[in-house]
């Protein structure tokens, strides 16, 4: 099954290279690994197969018996893929990401909110979930980019952020009132092979690496691994991209 | 022949199957988990299980409108143990020849049969209802073969858009320092939550349903939790109230993760409730059935107490813990509750529970439960009169534990003994001891 993945990967790099500005694709493989803790990872082992087997598998592959039910399918950790990162593009995400994305669940998944299990057994989990891809054994985790402060969210930022969002070719992907319905989605596919349909953000605040305006930021800057979703990091300045938060906002459905 | 009935009462209690709404595996199907993230060992709930029953049976990732939910999704679940199960009860009466004996049954059967639907109604809107087939065959030959809605209940969660206000109507379970609808024993359940002293004329026990209203909240995390119930007193004569024969259940728990290996997490809480009972009716007589009180006539209510509190340490680990429960509980039924009571009863009592989840296939559990009368409300009896001690041991292997089903393999032994005075037929220490070796599955 993985060796078709070439070619199922195929259509979604090709959108990604001919719509959307080129990504930061290189993260940091200079960057010296940090060993994983063996006696963490022993104790996270029991939890993973107590919460996370079901979907994310055995072998951590995102092949557990629930996976042929789910739709998008669960992460497959031994990629070292992993989609909602504070780093830039490419580069493993750090232990804080790997805890956000747990403690909070992603929206509009299957993916629940562990939180409540706490910070002693989560971070274990997530030492058990990198012994799944050597990744982690041959680099260690992007540098999180920095995140300035947030302009005022104002008319004139809402403004400038429409034409970010014109410029940047946004409306391809998330459709003209960013109900994720663009022109290219058809052909937007995962690094698996799985079709991706873009986020919707009429319907709702909660999007997947969170609902804040500074996990907004941050996806822009980092993009979505394993996804068409491109950094813009090198074609964004901070000032845009808030003001591309700031436009999304206008696209909301007020209920 | 009053103290030979209040006898057989007590003896009774040796067989006291827990009330079981246990597992719901139509929510592992929804939410495509095992039903292990639920349930520390099933069908007892862990942390994860407990917030997502306190959110009202939400995962809160905008995935819970039933509009969302694929149209082939039937939220129906049912849950049975079929097996063997081994009884004794010393110091039954028998007529002939005349003195007591030792009874000793041996059934193939089943325990009974839950019929469970639970989801979501709304956005933030809940419900539950678990229907218990009347089958004379159940509990192994010896339930009642009247069914019944076990459960019935709506919820109305995050009003006002905190955590800390839900409404829960209908017929729920209060809120237990251990649950006993998803306890891990199959042949005892908690007599504490339904001991009356003796010539009690109260019929609320916490341990049963209670139809009626919760307001109960909680910290995003469940690290406090609150709830109060007012309800009915069930099989209660109904008062001329706006509540009739009202009874008000409260409790406030907390718990603290302490991060280490050797003690990760303590829960513990206080409880207590006070009711209301009729204590006279306007009669009507009937051809037939003799001189009736009449229901919403009743009056002159007189109060009953129970209070207490409870402790949890978690060992080893929270997700796979050795899990050491005690709860203390007493309780005081005013004079003219109990019949022919010269004073107010009062009774103490309480258990101690250790429960053993090495991994979420095996479980080893135990309970030593003690309860005392401390103060009598008959003169005609002792003191002691109906004081119990049980103690059960089981373990139990679940077989299959997925996002579909749940099966388990359970062995299990529990013994109650009770004390009977100055009734020379029925002897002074009946003993109850009952052995399970069944299957206890839930799809």
């Amino acid at each position: 099954m993985r060796s078709f993945r070439p070619l199922l990967v195929l259509p979604g790099a090709l959108a990604a290279l001919t719509l959307l500005p080129a990504a930061d694709q290189g993260g940091d493989a200079d960057r010296p690994p940090v060993p994983i803790d063996q006696g963490l990872a022993a104790r996270g082992k029991p939890i993973y197969e107590r919460f996370c087997i079901s979907c994310h598998g055995p072998e951590g592959d995102g092949l557990g018996y629930s996976a042929q039910w789910l739709d998008p399918m669960p992460r497959d950790f031994t990629s070292g893929i992993f989609k909602c990162r504070s780093t830039p593009s490419g580069a493993l995400p750090t232990d804080a990401d790997l805890l956000r994305t747990i403690e909070t669940g992603i929206y509009h998944t299957y993916m629940p909110p562990w939180a409540v299990l706490g910070d002693y057994n989560l971070r274990a989990v997530i030492e058990y979930i990198k012994t799944f891809s050597p990744k982690w054994k041959d680099e260690g985790p992007g540098q999180p980019i920095t995140i300035p402060p947030a302009p005022p969210d104002d008319e004139a930022s809402r403004k400038r952020g429409q034409v970010v969002w014109n410029n940047m070719q946004c409306a391809k992907c998330h459709g003209p009132e960013g109900k994720g319905n663009g022109a290219s989605v058809p052909t937007l596919m995962d690094d698996w092979g799985h079709h991706i349909t873009p986020f919707d953000f009429t319907t709702s605040d909660a999007r997947k690496c969170g609902n804040t305006d500074t996990d907004l930021y941050r996806t822009f800057m980092t993009g979505v691994n394993g996804t068409p979703m491109p950094s813009f990091a090198d074609s964004l300045k901070p000032a845009e991209a808030w003001d591309l938060v700031h436009f999304l906002h206008t696209l909301r459905k007020k209920d | 022949m009053k103290l030979r009935v209040l006898a057989i009462a007590a003896a009774a209690l040796s067989v006291l199957v827990p009330s079981r709404a246990g597992a719901i595996p139509a929510f592992a199907r929804k939410y495509n988990v095992a039903c292990s993230s639920c349930h520390e060992a099933w069908p007892k709930l862990n942390d994860f299980g407990q917030l997502f029953r306190d959110n009202g049976y939400r995962m809160n990732r905008e995935k819970d409108n039933p509009a969302e939910q694929n149209g082939s999704y039937w939220p129906i679940a049912f849950r049975t143990t079929v097996g063997y199960q081994f009884a004794q009860q010393e110091g039954v009466p028998v007529d002939q020849p005349p003195g007591e004996t030792t009874t000793k049954t041996g059934t193939f059967g089943f325990a009974g049969l839950d019929i469970l639907t639970a989801g979501t109604l709304g956005e933030q809107i809940s419900f539950l209802v678990v229907y218990t087939p009347g089958l004379g065959s159940a509990g192994f030959g010896t339930a009642p073969a009247d069914g019944d809605l076990e459960s019935a209940f709506i919820g109305f969660h995050r009003l006002l858009g905190t955590p800390f206000l839900n409404l829960r109507v209908g017929k729920h379970a209060p809120d237990l320092p251990v649950d006993e609808h998803r306890i891990l024993s199959l042949t005892q359940g908690y007599n504490i939550y339904h001991f009356h002293p003796q010539g009690s004329t109260v019929t609320f026990e916490p341990g049963e349903n209670q139809a009626g209203v919760e307001l109960y909240g909680h910290s995003e995390l469940d690290a406090i939790r609150y709830s109060v119930t007012l309800a009915t007193e069930n099989a209660a004569i109904l008062s001329n109230n706006w509540v009739s024969s009202p009874v008000v259940w409260g409790r406030v728990s907390g718990k603290l993760l302490l991060n280490n290996g050797f003690l990760p997490e303590i829960k513990g809480g206080v409880f207590g409730a006070v009711g209301w009972h009729p204590t006279q009716a306007l009669t009507t007589t009937d051809p037939s059935l003799g001189t009736m009180p009449v229901n919403g006539t009743a009056y002159n209510n007189q109060t009953y107490e129970k209070y207490g509190a409870d402790l949890h340490l978690l060992f080893l680990s929270n997700v796979n813990p050795l899990d050491i429960t005690g709860v203390f509980m007493g309780g005081s039924e005013n004079q003219a509750l109990i019949t022919d009571g010269v004073r107010s009863a009062q009774w103490i009592g309480g258990f101690v529970e250790v429960n053993y989840t090495p991994n979420f296939n095996w479980v080893f559990y135990g309970r030593w439960e003690r309860i005392t009368t401390t103060q009598s409300g008959i003169d005609t009896l002792p003191k002691n009169e109906g004081d119990l001690t049980a103690l059960t041991l089981g373990v139990r292997y679940t077989l299959e534990f997925s996002n579909r089903a749940d099966v388990a393999l359970v062995l299990e032994g529990s013994q109650v003994t009770s004390t009977v005075n100055g009734d020379s037929v029925y002897g002074t220490k009946p003993k109850g001891t009952t052995v399970l070796a069944g299957v206890d599955f839930a799809f």
